[in-house]
């Protein structure tokens, strides 16, 4: 639960190839930028742990592959996830339609509860813009994500992503005890524990 | 520095020999063996088996000699005698089908070999000591998994009470068509019957064979005979549905995570639902290798690595091979994959490939790779098709050596640093490593990062550092450890020493690069050789800051000794004065005799002051701080605080002066306190007058030692021993009256002199006026005469033949008093003074009236030829012309006196007379008035009216006073006259003292 000092979230980012989605998390863990990011091949793996006010979040990021060969693979990590972040390219249109089709399989087979936030990266390149902030809004909106315009590159609204979904995390952990669907890494393992103690 | 390297330059694997099997077991080259399948058991009796399965259903033994530990690192290339040497032995074979042996498991808990081949499984014991048997119950088998469980995790016993839930799920259907009562293959009669599993080792295991899985347990008893066919091995299985087209399976804990063409499921042994963790893409087959320590999956999409846990999360970022792999092993904590005779292992946790070696040409056909993941995994055996390959695992020790060779300095680092986190190198010997590696940084001249290592190391002994600072053989060349660690580096050499060889290397290997040879020296050298002085500074300076670190620990008095003194040798080397002074000032072991002459040869005599001083070898600072102040003008110390010389020579006085103020020994302080006088008297007065020491000086001794020039430091002294120490000496009280009035004259001369054609005279000069000229110096005749006021001590006569001559009337007049020679002290205060004020104070305190009488007289005539002083006389008259005869004033008179100034005198006198005569009267009058009040108020005091009732009681006896005769004090109380008369008239009943406590009341004031 993330009524402890210290727990850690699940976080796993989704969208096309190209989109940023390895800059989006070098920023946010190293605070690095690299012109030219190698494409992701299966899945990189990242933490990073963030103070809220008393409370201490660990995230545990996947970073997973844009390339369509890989898709398979994002079950795998979306799976109890907690939070998602979920990257399109504000200079592809296409990326962002991609984006959508996450935002649908999350929805349909994603952790209950999850934390979406939807990033429109490369959001320095606002010469290039293909997708207005505007319909990604409406889109966020109705679709009950939260949305931001992101440049790892420029290193805008990247630690604002994450904190928001921290801050979103706390709030909506804090009233209620269960959780149900949502399930945190630490307390996924609580739980099988508890299970194969009272059966056995 | 080491980025020009890549990072798979570790060896962690090593070829051990290679061998050709059917060679080895002496089959006929005519029908050719294939490997098909590979497995290696280490024994715990230290036996390697390696078993090969075959393509022709052959399972063939080998035995593999375990190297000779510890073993001499065996180099790569030498393995081309290897097999002379017959590591390796061909035990037996045995025939299981005539089919491909798929797949061999040990089973190390049931000491048995498990073999899949032609779509059954087969038993055998481990040395194929007895038949195969194979498990008949069971048919088409695909796969088969051992279970791995996690030792910290508990989990449930896949034949328990947790199948009865798991019924209820897996879309309604019957999960288990056979439960507990399994069919027994064990070939003891005696056993059929049973159907409760008893106790003893027992290994599960999981087969799919078309849609369903067989759980099936291997129980080893502990009692009973072993000599049935299995040795005792009862065999349960039951059935789940499973999962159709299983091409790979792991169990791990309670979940089977199985490998189909469509992806990886995972199902629960518990409630027998499955989930897919993922599917793969189109023409990437499943290959999954299970993690036996961590009891992860390692499932394979393509050429990426996905590590799942039991629960089907992902763990961790992927591992990306530079192939698909044929054959995956685990030797943890890395992963091995195996393709076209090549291998390359991977490390789970970083993701990184460590090794990479080619051991076969491409053409090679498939590769098998295997590890004992059960036992302690030394050993990896690579097949080929027609060849083995053994490697074996280097130690971590090695590998550390082996990179340190190399000066695979960051290498080395990370792999300690993997060690140490995975608990497999003790903190003993992370500290060896640590100073290993810190020797040899030195020995490359990267002297911080040597020093961090040392400081990193526990066992490290700061006197390993000795022999860098100070060659041998020296004071602590026996406290040296003789440790030599690896052997990776040279014995310890000087710095100078070390730094020249380090740029020789340098300039050797930049010779070299030009050649085109690459060589081990850190590029950032060869590109920006650095300067002897540079580097011999930096070393010394990373050297210092080990000792500081070392100082904070505790260490042996000899070690601590050695610190310190090196320690002084490195500051002096960079001339850190600063840092040298407050060492030697601090708390410190140095030795001195080993800096004594290095520190005098060099100059910094400070320093060696401040370490005599540490070290209670006052004697000798003292004489250091002397030669100091002598020599200041020499320039020897330089402070840019204090660049005035002078100011040198009053910091080695002041230095000196610490060290004598805590001085008992008197000669050293007499010896010292000469030449810090003749600096700064304040700093000798300091030293003398002290009183932190134990002893005190012998005052005779000091004031004979006290140069007769330094008047102030005598007299300061003997003021101290008089007003603070309170010495009642007369011999001191007259030494300090005689030397202040010696003072006093000189200052007073000196004055005269000044104003030798002044006006004034000497007696005209006020004390204001000396005040005015100098503080000082009327603080000496202030002093003077406050001390032969309040003393009673000196000798007045002995002060007095001092002063005789001089001016020094008042200092006579107090002298005078003190011996009682009254009419003397009153012609000095009236005539030569001619303070009248003190004069007649004076008479007041002898209180007789002819004292008044000698000082008119001495105003009427002063002799000498002196003017009768009549004013001074007329004053007399006014004030204590009660005590005094006026008419011997008119006497006085002179007849020649002009009549003029004799009527003034007169006058005054006469009105002097009256004024007094009419002051009487008032006074008497005044005085009859309150008479007069008194009396009045005492009257009406003693008329008060008192009412007396019968219940009146005498406030004294408490009587009732009835009718009795009473008295009433002034307080009111009342008494019975009979207590009056026992009381008396001044103590009232309530205990007022009339006497001691009078009672006023407001009417009684005189005022009316």
């Amino acid at each position: 639960m993330l009524n402890h000092k210290f727990d850690s979230v699940k976080q796993v980012l989704l969208g096309d190839v190209g989109t940023g989605k390895s800059s989006i998390v070098l920023r946010f863990v190293k605070g690095q930028f690299v012109e030219f990011q190698e494409s992701t091949i299966g899945a990189a793996f990242f933490t990073r742990t963030l103070s809220m006010n008393d409370q201490t979040v660990k995230f545990e990021i996947w970073d997973t592959a844009g390339q369509e060969r890989y898709h398979s693979l994002a079950p795998m990590y979306y799976r109890g996830a907690a939070a998602a972040i979920i990257a399109y390219d504000i200079t592809n249109p296409a990326t962002f339609t991609r984006a959508k089709k996450w935002v649908q399989e999350l929805q349909a087979q994603g952790t209950a509860g999850i934390v979406m936030a939807l990033a429109g990266n490369k959001a320095d390149l606002l010469e290039a813009r293909k997708v207005t902030a505007e319909e990604a809004l409406a889109y966020a909106q109705e679709n009950n994500l939260f949305f931001m315009e992101t440049s790892a590159k420029a290193a805008i609204n990247v630690n604002e992503i994450f904190h928001e979904i921290a801050k979103r995390l706390l709030q909506s952990q804090a009233p209620q005890q269960n959780t149900g669907g949502m399930i945190l890494v630490e307390k996924a393992e609580n739980q099988s524990k508890k299970a194969s103690s009272c059966c056995s | 520095m080491e980025a020009h390297r890549s990072t798979s330059d570790r060896t962690v694997l090593e070829l051990f020999i290679d061998f050709d099997p059917a060679k080895l077991a002496g089959f006929s080259s005519a029908f050719p063996l294939t490997i098909r399948s590979l497995a290696v058991f280490s024994r715990p009796d230290s036996l390697t088996l390696i078993y090969v399965g075959t393509g022709g259903g052959k399972l063939i033994l080998f035995s593999l000699t375990p190297s000779p530990s510890p073993a001499p690192p065996t180099i790569a290339g030498d393995n081309t005698n290897a097999s002379s040497t017959a590591p390796i032995k061909f035990l037996r074979f045995a025939t299981v089908s005539n089919r491909v042996i798929e797949s061999i498991n040990v089973l190390p808990e049931v000491e048995r070999i498990l073999l899949l081949s032609d779509g059954f499984l087969f038993l055998v014991d481990p040395l194929l000591l007895q038949a195969v048997r194979k498990l008949g119950f069971l048919k088409d088998v695909n796969a088969v998994t051992r279970r791995l469980v996690r030792p910290d995790l508990s989990t449930l016993d896949p034949f328990g009470d947790g199948a009865v839930t798991a019924e209820h799920s897996w879309s309604g259907q019957t999960l288990f068509k056979k439960f507990g009562g399994g069919i027994r293959l064990n070939g003891t009669a005696s056993r059929a019957s049973e159907v409760h599993r008893g106790e003893g080792n027992r290994c599960f295991l999981a087969a799919a064979t078309g849609k369903r899985f067989v759980l099936i347990e291997l129980l080893l008893p502990c009692t009973g005979d072993l000599g049935a066919d299995y040795g005792g091995t009862s065999i349960f299985w039951k059935e789940i549905h499973g999962v159709e087209g299983v091409k790979t399976m792991s169990w791990v804990g309670d979940s089977i995570i199985v490998g189909t063409a469509e992806g990886y499921t995972l199902v629960s042994v518990v409630t027998g639902e499955g989930s897919l963790i993922f599917s793969l893409p189109e023409s990437s087959p499943p290959l999954m290798k299970p993690l036996v320590r961590s009891c992860e999956v390692l499932l394979l999409v393509d050429n990426v690595g996905v590590i799942s846990n039991a629960l089907g999360y992902p763990v961790g970022g992927s591992l990306i091979f530079p192939y698909v792999p044929e054959s995956i092993a685990e030797m943890h904590p890395y992963v091995i994959v195996a393709k076209d005779g090549r291998l390359d292992l991977y490390s789970t946790k970083t993701g990184k490939c460590l090794q990479s070696l080619s051991f076969a040409k491409s053409s090679v056909g498939p590769c098998i790779v295997v590890n004992d993941d059960q036992g302690n995994g030394e050993v990896v055996i690579i097949g080929t098709t027609y060849k083995a390959f053994c490697y074996r695992k280097v130690s971590h020790e090695e590998q550390i050596k082996d990179l340190l060779r190399k000066k695979y300095f960051k290498e080395a680092l990370s792999l300690i640093e993997e060690c140490h986190s995975e608990g497999e190198m003790t903190r003993d010997m992370l500290s060896f490593v640590h100073a290993q590696v810190g020797f040899l940084l030195l020995f490359e001249l990267h002297f911080e990062e040597a020093v961090d290592h040392f400081m990193l190391s526990d066992s490290m002994d700061p006197s390993e550092i000795f022999p860098f600072i100070m060659r041998d053989p020296n004071r602590w060349s026996d406290l040296v450890p003789r440790k030599r660690y690896w052997g990776l580096h040279p014995p310890p050499v000087p710095l100078e020493l070390l730094v020249d060889e380090g740029l020789m290397a340098i300039q050797r290997a930049m010779f070299l690069k030009k050649t085109g040879i690459d060589t081990a020296i850190d590029e950032d050298f060869v590109l920006n050789p650095p300067s002897r002085a540079d580097l011999l500074q930096l070393a010394i300076i990373n050297i210092i800051r080990y000792f500081h670190f070392c100082r904070e620990k505790e260490l042996p008095p000899l070690v601590m000794e050695g610190i310190d003194t090196l320690l002084m040798y490195l500051y002096r080397a960079l001339d850190h004065v600063q840092d040298m002074e407050k060492l030697a000032s601090s708390k410190n072991s140095c030795v001195v005799e080993e800096l004594e002459s290095l520190l005098d040869g060099s100059g910094h005599l400070r320093t060696l002051a401040f370490l005599y001083a540490s070290k209670g070898m006052d004697s000798k600072a003292c004489n250091i701080w002397r030669i100091l102040a002598r020599n200041y003008s020499t320039g020897l110390w330089k402070d840019p605080a204090a660049s005035v010389e002078c100011s040198g020579q009053l910091a080695a006085a002041a230095e000196a002066s610490k060290l004598l103020v805590e001085s008992s020994n008197q000669a050293l302080v007499l010896e010292h306190v000469g030449w810090i006088a003749d600096i700064d008297q304040e700093c000798a007065i300091m030293v003398l007058t002290s009183e932190k020491r134990i002893n005190q000086l012998s005052p005779e001794y000091v004031i004979t030692s006290i140069d007769p020039k330094k008047i102030e430091i005598l007299q300061r002294y003997l003021q101290w021993l008089i007003e603070d120490q309170k010495l009642e000496d007369m011999q001191f009280h007259t030494l300090y009256a005689v030397s202040l009035s010696k003072s006093a004259i000189k200052f007073i001369e000196m004055n005269l002199r000044q104003n030798s054609l002044g006006t004034k005279r000497l007696d005209e000069m006020s004390i204001s006026d000396v005040e005015n000229k100098n503080y000082l110096t009327y603080n000496v005749r202030e002093k003077l005469q406050i001390f032969l006021q309040t003393s009673d001590l000196y000798d007045p006569e002995v002060v007095l033949k001092v002063i005789e001559g001089t001016e020094l009337w008042l200092e006579k007049a107090i002298l005078y008093r003190k011996m009682g020679l009254e009419n003397l002290v009153l012609e000095i205060l009236a005539l030569k003074l001619e303070d009248c004020d003190a004069a007649e104070q004076y008479c007041a305190e002898i209180g007789r009236n002819d004292a008044y009488m000698q000082l008119l007289d001495m105003y009427l005539d002063p002799q000498d030829g002196k003017e009768p002083m009549f004013k001074a006389a007329v004053r007399l008259l006014h004030n204590h012309g009660e005590s005094l005869d006026p008419l011997r004033v008119l006497e006085k008179l002179s007849p020649k006196m002009p009549l003029q100034l004799a009527a003034d005198t007169v006058l005054r006198m006469l009105r002097a007379r009256v004024h007094h005569h009419q002051q009487g009267q008032i006074v008497h009058n005044l005085s009859r008035a309150i008479h007069l009040d008194a009396q009045l108020a005492r009257l009406e005091e003693r008329s008060r009216n008192v009412q007396i009732n019968e219940e009146s009681v005498c406030d004294s006896c408490h009587a009732r006073l009835g009718t009795k005769l009473f008295a009433m004090y002034p307080d009111d109380s009342i008494v019975c006259y009979k207590c009056y008369r026992r009381l008396g008239e001044s103590t009232s009943a309530r205990g007022h003292d009339f006497k001691q406590n009078p009672i006023l009341k407001s009417g009684w004031l005189v005022s009316r």
